[in-house]
């Protein structure tokens, strides 16, 4: 082999380069992350590490193959502003003025009817230099306005979450299970969205209960069919209809399906961040579980 | 006789092994290559943000993320206040709810120090911090409080107007302006450097 050196190292160059590209770069980028206190306008660190049964249930989230049907990762396409005005102060002409200056098109005539029924959005969907501009021009004038971010995009329209996930939501996840194919709806704020165990637990032993054409797969092994003896469990899932259980039966479930239920409801991303900020109108929230 | 076909092929013509040869890559390419390179730069450039761990798209750079941030304005001192009191100082002791804790640490909500009219020992006690028995709203305390001397006069002034003007609490006294802040932290930077005892600070007279 006349040429093995050379081919040894182009061989080691190709592989170093997708290492240093895949591997490396990424943990310099984002690999250090440590629980920080970047919870916008809170002392609350984040992310809160998950409770013991939630994090039971991640493995049973993972041996189930949950992932392949469901991601876990709001996407978001961009980022604009509204701008409400809480306040309108005393000096309504001299508000008006300063919104006139501050060009965002109102018109001395409609400023006249700004400070009729507060707090109201007065600019919509603009970008934020010029909402932060507007609100400071609504300050210097004794009056009062508040910025409100809207996260844009299809995952956000379809109320999926709040705003886009980042790397610091996952920071507790072992492994990150962020899924790649939707059959089913993202999950990255299922726990906000469907706050109630019981509604989780009925959905898992039947999907189309819940939701009407649903493709998910019953998930009857996580629950035991059993008498009910002379203390009937207070666990034992409420189900009408065919679903019902003959009388002197009850459908409890196992320690499985409390743990992945106990997960599902710790997964929320809806904490305002540096890098994905959200509109602090809404109070700041940790993935700890819904109480 | 016969001969070997493939010994013919050998040995007829040129016996050395075949060699490739080098082409010069066409100019057309290399211009291509760079002008490729030129563009996925910018394209990073604009669109990367310089692999900041703090940048995910859609946001393209930090500035972008940063003009985002709608924190406390300069002009909004009860909102920089929270901030200050949140970040965190006051809270990890008297907590977001201003109430304390009981036996422990005494409520700022309501409280008698707080709404005093004057702030003078409410400033005196934040720089310095307090050491010894204290009674807020009728009960007993005893323990201590960090000195907080390290923020700056604009800070204090904003955390306690925050803590004194919080109607939410219960609280409405007058602000306090970084002047205040100012003379008080001149006067005692010397004369008294140690924290206070509740009951020297209620021989000052407030308004100094």
């Amino acid at each position: 082999m006349k040429y093995g050196a050379l081919v040894f190292l182009s061989a080691f160059l190709a592989l170093a380069a997708s290492w240093g590209g895949l591997i490396l770069a990424p943990q310099i980028q984002v690999g250090r992350g440590q629980q920080e206190t970047n919870a916008v306008n809170s002392a609350e660190l984040y992310p809160q590490a998950r409770p013991g049964l939630a994090r039971q249930g991640l493995s049973v989230y993972r041996a189930n193959g949950c992932a392949d049907c469901h991601t876990q990762q709001v996407r978001q396409t961009g980022s604009q502003c509204d701008v409400v005005l809480v306040d309108a102060g005393t000096n309504a002409e001299a508000l008006a003025e300063a919104l006139m200056k501050a060009n965002v098109g109102i018109s001395k005539a409609s400023a006249a009817g700004l400070a009729v029924g507060l707090p109201k959005p007065i600019l919509r969907r603009v970008p934020a230099n010029l909402a932060k501009s507007t609100v400071s021009a609504i300050q210097s004038v004794g009056a009062k306005g508040k910025v409100e971010i809207v996260a844009l995009g299809p995952d956000i329209a379809r109320s999926w979450g709040p705003r886009r996930n980042v790397a610091a939501d996952y920071l507790f996840d072992d492994p990150v299970l962020l899924g790649s194919q939707r059959i089913g709806p993202d999950l990255a704020n299922v726990g906000l969205r469907l706050p109630d165990p019981t509604w989780h637990l009925r959905h898992l032993y039947e999907p189309r209960s819940e939701v009407k054409g649903s493709l998910m797969p019953p998930y009857r092994f996580l629950f035991e069919r059993r008498k009910t003896g002379p203390h009937p469990s207070s666990e034992a899932l409420q189900l009408s209809g065919k679903l019902a259980p003959p009388a002197g039966w009850e459908i409890v479930p196992r320690p499985e399906a409390l743990a992945l239920v106990a997960y599902l409801r710790s997964l929320r991303s809806d904490t305002p961040l540096f890098e994905a900020p959200m509109s602090s109108s809404a109070p700041a929230q940790t993935n700890a579980p819904a109480r | 006789m016969n001969s070997d076909p493939v010994q013919d092929i050998l040995t007829a013509g040129d016996s050395r092994e075949p060699q490739s040869r080098s082409i010069a890559v066409p100019i057309w390419l290399i211009v291509l290559m760079v002008l490729l390179l030129y563009w996925g730069a910018v394209y990073f450039d604009q669109n990367g943000g310089w692999f900041s761990a703090k940048v995910y798209s859609p946001y393209r750079s930090l500035q972008e993320v940063e003009s985002f941030q709608f924190r406390a304005g300069a002009g909004d001192v009860f909102e920089l206040g929270r901030m200050v009191y949140n970040k965190p100082t006051c809270v990890a002791c008297h907590q977001a709810s201003g109430q304390g804790n009981p036996g422990q640490f005494p409520p700022l909500a309501a409280s008698e120090w707080v709404n005093e009219p004057e702030p003078g020992r409410m400033i005196r006690l934040v720089l310095n911090g307090l050491q010894g028995p204290i009674t807020v709203k009728g009960q007993s305390f005893n323990n201590s409080m960090v000195a907080w001397n390290m923020l700056s006069d604009q800070e204090i002034a904003a955390v306690i107007t925050y803590v004194r003007q919080n109607k939410e609490w219960g609280n409405n006294a007058p602000a306090v302006t970084p002047a205040q802040v100012k003379s008080v932290r001149e006067k005692i930077v010397k004369a008294h450097p140690a924290p206070f005892n509740p009951d020297e600070l209620m021989k000052i007279s407030p308004a100094e």
